[in-house]
């Protein structure tokens, strides 16, 4: 199964949509997106992860450098409705206060 | 044991969803819950992404080979590489604690999640250079 990135703009900011599984194969398409969308954003960029069947450390490195880089761009970066998946990771990683979850 | 399993793939990040597969299939027929099982799965392709990412440095063109095991009271996993050695100051254990996003080094987070999924880990050289981590998972009764 590979990853599927959408992009989604609304009136209160930016979302990308992931679903599928994030690896090492595919954690620098996600890369891509996120970084590419984050100037662009109007005060926020939202990560829907619900259709995440599976995300390792390099996905969640991912999700970290994209929070990071949105602080530098002064935008909130949400994570939405994550899956049990990324859910389990994220505690296992104790990572799961870092972000803001909605 | 006439179940364990062995394989040797190709250092490629394009077959680690085939690994992980291969590996959830194994730990289920165990009997091992669902909650392990994805944390083993978890920590398998961690080992495996190490060995691709720091050992081959990204080549796709070195050899990994996995040993799944079982013994009465544990499952024994074994990935092990030809490539550059791991310092042994990156297979340290260090404890996770909620960070302050600044402070956090996402490089290293792959071992430590091996750490925190398996009951013992070892880290060897491997036997013709390289590098073999040996990961226990105890079986309850």
């Amino acid at each position: 199964m590979g990853l599927t990135i959408e992009n989604e703009q609304s009136s209160d900011g930016s979302l990308i949509r992931v679903a599928g599984e994030v690896d090492l194969y595919s954690s620098p398409e996600l890369r891509k997106a996120i970084l590419k969308s984050i100037p662009k954003a109007q005060g926020s960029l939202a990560i829907d992860l619900n259709g995440v069947t599976y995300i390792d450390s390099s996905g969640v490195a991912t999700l970290v450098e994209g929070l990071r880089s949105a602080r530098e761009h002064d935008i909130s970066f949400v994570l939405v409705d994550p899956s049990p998946a990324v859910k389990q990771v994220l505690e296992l990683a104790r990572l799961d206060s870092v972000f803001e979850v909605r | 044991m006439d179940r364990d399993l062995r394989l040797t793939v190709r250092s490629d990040p394009k077959l680690l969803g085939s690994i992980r597969s291969l590996v959830r299939e194994w730990v289920q027929s165990w009997e091992i819950d669902e909650k392990t099982t994805g944390d083993v799965v978890l920590a398998i392709d961690e080992a495996c992404t190490n060995a691709i990412r720091h050992a081959y440095e990204g080549r796709c063109d070195g050899s990994v080979e996995l040993t799944l095991h079982a013994e009465a009271d544990h499952l024994e996993f074994q990935v092990s590489d030809q490539g550059v050695p791991c310092p042994p100051e990156c297979a340290e254990r260090r404890p996770l604690r909620p960070p302050e996003v600044d402070d956090l080094q996402p490089g290293g987070l792959g071992i430590q999640l091996i750490h925190k999924v398996f009951d013992e880990v070892e880290f060897c050289p491997g036997a013709s250079g390289g590098n073999c981590i040996t990961m226990k998972l105890k079986r309850s009764e």
